[in-house]
């Protein structure tokens, strides 16, 4: 074994040292916080967009848009954790707002039943898509695009290229744009499930082991931790959440059409790769990925204020993508090569 | 502390004036600190043309420092270098020198492409040779066959990497490293933990073969943790301690304790067994009779209280998958297992856990290390449902568990929440027993305990062994290193095939002895009434 030539000073440690942030160290935590109050900031007081953005208005839209992608980031955050890619929980959500509308409009069923049928069926695709991923064998990175696009095909063929606008019960539109001390109630919600999510994977076993498979699965099957039981948990939960999102999204919209639900997915896994540089940098993270979701939301309706074309959000989210993944990979190689 | 020259008096053979055509490299007042702490203290490494020289030492004692600093990984603070007689200047010393002035380096991870063929990576080293628009595969055939046929190795240019013994990919990474040898150009081979890998037969195998290119006027340095190779392979050795030369011994042959007392700069007791009546009990703790699966055929033991078992035999010959099917990783064809004077069957890794077993594993990076997280994390990975209460994870809790076990289990290591990967070998594979012993297992699996681990933390890994036994664990020790075996066990099964052919009692044979053991099943042909039992 190649030793690290580790300076010998360190012989003598066997008192355990504390470590003490270093002001760099807080910063490289706290850059991407600090780098969406700066762009805040920047459109706040940007001559183009200075009127209407730095409004409650506006940011009441900004949060509420960014309820379902959030949702969708930690969605995304229980596969990616324990290493597999997910790409259909875009296509989840988008499924979940086209059924629970269309079981009301086309079917007349009442709301509860409708939304509990929705949830099912995409928890159910979560449990497709671990089984094949454990059971199978199957690559995730392909096994999920191919979920998503047959997901996206039948959802099609249900609503027959129609938008599904009337006979969705109003209360749950009203519950959409309710809002709570200037904020929407949808954000609060996601906020919520944020809690939990956090809650699971710092304060369970199952949370803790996740991150032990995504560094090593060999290892952590060896520890006794049911390493393909909680890789399949965690495609079912990501399907749960993801059809939570796409309730909230017929909440707030009213209507639903069938897509592929990349809209949402793209700018979810920006913000998730966004998250994996602050507050545990190299790690994917339930703080930092509200934080990248937020960061990347306030952009793209700065950009929008300022009278950018609708590419343009487009093009930030692509970029703020490769920046995220770039720099998420250059900290945990960093991490990893323990510096 | 001064550094003591040991020269042997009858051996010793001054060596040759400093530059002058003996000596194929020469280091000498080499220094070089790293932010603010000195890692070599003004060292010195002469190597005699046509001859294997050992640099030896435990962790952070700058050896590795040295060959970093002789690739042109690191740059050097300050020192004299020359190579072949030529002087270089250490300020702009790069790789590119290093290669220029005919240094040629194999590492313990050979840099080999598993999947292709000898050929190319003969040629993706130095470039495929072409024809026309096209390449040459008739002409790279006939060059690469020639380079084999040389370091003795018959084999097709066309066989893929993956399928050859790994010494043979020891061998076929060498043969690359010196393919552009000829009369104009010498080189210098550094072998950088080049057994770390292999198995002590497979070793042997590869030494004799580096032996044999020496007696054809090859210089080596070789690097290695296993001292009892490097003393039947090299002529001259060079030890470091704490960034100094603490020994240099020419056309020597140390013993090993000698050995170990200029490393450790102490006479290393762990390292022996211990001569003392051991802990054994007689109560038994764990026993299995008719173990059947995998490369196992049948077989029967007990272990008992307080008592270290080993497990010796060659490769395949059944040693790991015995640990991993007591284990549950692995689940028997057939057979019972008794444990505490229950039967034991473990569906899953879990039961075993919760039936008090353990199993350290034998490839620390790919099945044991969580190299990028912290300490902590990878202490407390195996106590999670044990540390879960009312709800929560206690990270105090885990915090302070894991700064007891780092002080108990003697780690050298920054802190609990520096990472995994930060440590060197030795104390990565205490922080993996610790994470084991914190369970307080009744019966303790060490498979090949020590691999890629220095001298000085092997002995403290004794220790940790002895005393676990000493506190009635019941431990079994599957090795290949029969040193290892010799030093720790009270009792060694020698398995051959599947099945015990031997048992030995401490102290009924040395090291040769089991050696002989061990090897003397392989030419023994299967007896058709045992295989058809």
């Amino acid at each position: 074994m190649t030793q690290t030539s580790t300076p010998p000073a360190s012989a003598t440690v066997s008192i355990p040292v504390k470590r003490t942030p270093t002001p760099l160290r807080l910063l490289e935590n706290f850059a991407l916080p600090l780098l969406a109050i700066l762009v805040y900031v920047f459109f706040a007081f940007f001559p183009m967009s200075s009127a209407s953005f730095p409004t409650m208005n506006n940011l009441a839209v900004i949060l509420g848009s960014q309820a379902v992608v959030a949702l969708i980031a930690i969605a995304a955050l229980f596969p990616l954790i324990c290493g597999y890619f997910d790409f259909s929980l875009g296509a989840v959500a988008v499924m979940t707002q086209v059924m629970t509308a269309g079981l009301m409009s086309v079917l007349g069923l009442p709301l509860w039943l409708s939304i509990v049928i929705s949830l099912v069926l995409g928890t159910l695709v979560g449990v497709l898509n671990g089984f094949f991923v454990t059971k199978l064998n199957m690559s995730p990175f392909v096994t999920t695009l191919g979920m998503s696009m047959l997901l996206a095909g039948l959802m099609s063929w249900f609503t027959g290229g129609q938008t599904f606008v009337t006979g969705i019960d109003p209360a749950l539109v009203k519950f959409g744009s309710t809002r709570l001390l200037g904020i929407p109630l949808v954000f609060f919600i996601t906020l919520i499930v944020a809690a939990i999510a956090w809650y699971f994977f710092t304060h369970t076993p199952y949370g803790r082991s996740l991150y032990a498979i995504g560094s090593n699965a060999t290892a952590a099957k060896l520890v006794g931790l049911p390493v393909s039981k909680n890789v399949w948990w965690s495609f079912i939960i990501a399907g749960f959440i993801a059809g939570v999102a796409g309730v909230l999204q017929l909440a707030r919209v009213g209507s639903a059409t069938a897509a592929d639900g990349g809209s949402l997915l793209f700018p979810a896994l920006a913000a998730v790769f966004l998250g994996a540089t602050a507050i545990r940098p190299g790690f994917f993270n339930v703080i930092g990925t509200i934080i990248g979701a937020i960061f990347v939301a306030v952009s793209v309706s700065g950009l929008a204020l300022s009278g950018a074309s609708g590419w343009a959000s487009n093009v930030f989210n692509g970029i703020a993508l490769l920046a995220a993944v770039g720099l998420s990979t250059y900290l945990g190689r960093k991490h990893r090569a323990g510096k | 502390m001064t550094s003591t020259s040991v020269n042997p008096g009858a051996a010793g053979e001054s060596p040759a004036a400093p530059g002058g055509a003996g000596l194929a490299l020469s280091i000498r007042n080499l220094d070089k600190s790293f932010s603010g702490t000195r890692a070599l203290n003004h060292v010195s490494l002469q190597v005699r043309r046509g001859t294997v020289h050992a640099l030896l030492g435990g962790n952070g004692s700058g050896k590795s420092t040295t060959i970093k600093i002789l690739a042109g990984v690191y740059g050097a603070d300050g020192g004299e270098l020359e190579i072949f007689g030529t002087p270089f200047d250490l300020h702009g010393y790069t790789p590119a020198t290093a290669q220029q002035a005919g240094l040629r380096f194999v590492h313990q991870d050979l840099g080999l492409f598993d999947d292709l063929s000898i050929e190319e990576n003969f040629a993706l080293d130095n470039g495929y040779p072409r024809k026309g628009p096209g390449i040459d595969w008739k002409h790279l055939r006939t060059h690469v066959k020639a380079l084999l046929d040389e370091y003795e190795l018959d084999l097709d240019p066309r066989t893929p990497i993956r399928n050859l013994r790994p010494s043979d990919q020891t061998m076929v990474a060498i043969a690359r490293a010196l393919q552009d040898q000829d009369a104009s150009q010498e080189l210098l081979l550094v072998l950088d933990e080049p057994t770390a890998r292999l198995a002590a037969q497979e070793s042997e195998v590869l030494l004799e073969r580096v032996r044999r290119r020496a007696e054809l006027g090859q210089t080596v340095i070789i690097v290695s943790h296993r001292l009892r190779e490097v003393l039947a392979v090299s002529d001259d050795y060079t030890i470091y301690r704490d960034g100094r030369v603490a020994g240099e011994l020419v056309a020597a042959s140390p013993t090993e304790d000698e050995l170990i007392e200029i490393m450790a700069g102490r006479a290393v007791q762990a390292l022996r067994p211990t001569g003392e009546p051991s802990h054994a009990e007689r109560s038994p703790v764990f026993s299995v009779t008719g173990l059947r699966g995998g490369p196992v055929r049948g077989i029967d033991f007990t272990v008992h209280r307080g008592e270290i078992l080993g497990l010796a035999g060659l490769v395949g010959s059944g040693r790991s998958s015995v640990l991993k099917m007591i284990f549950g990783e692995h689940r028997p064809d057939a057979g019972t297992m008794t444990l505490e004077g229950a039967e034991y069957r473990p569906e899953a890794i879990g039961d075993a856990m919760r039936a008090g077993v353990a199993l350290v594993p034998e490839d620390r990076g790919g099945e044991a290390a969580f190299p990028d997280q912290s300490v902590t994390e990878n202490l407390a990975v195996a106590v999670y449902g044990e540390n879960f209460t009312r709800g929560v994870m206690p990270r105090g809790r885990e915090r302070t568990a894991a700064e007891t076990l780092i002080a108990d289990f003697g780690v050298k290591v920054a802190g609990p929440e520096a990472l995994f990967s930060s440590m060197s070998g030795g104390n990565q594979q205490k922080v993996v027993l610790a994470r084991w012993m914190q369970r307080n297992p009744k019966l303790l699996l060490l498979d090949e305990p020590t691999q890629g681990v220095d001298v000085m933390s092997r002995a403290d890994i004794y220790a940790i062994i002895r005393r676990a036994a000493a506190e009635g664990c019941a431990v079994i020790v599957a090795s290949s290193d029969l040193g290892e075996i010799h030093a720790l066990c009270d009792r060694t099964l020698i398995l051959s095939r599947g099945r015990i052919s031997d048992e030995v009692a401490a102290g009924d044979l040395d090291v040769d002895g089991l050696t002989s053991l061990v090897l003397r099943e392989k030419n023994v042909p299967d007896a058709p009434t045992e295989a058809q039992q």
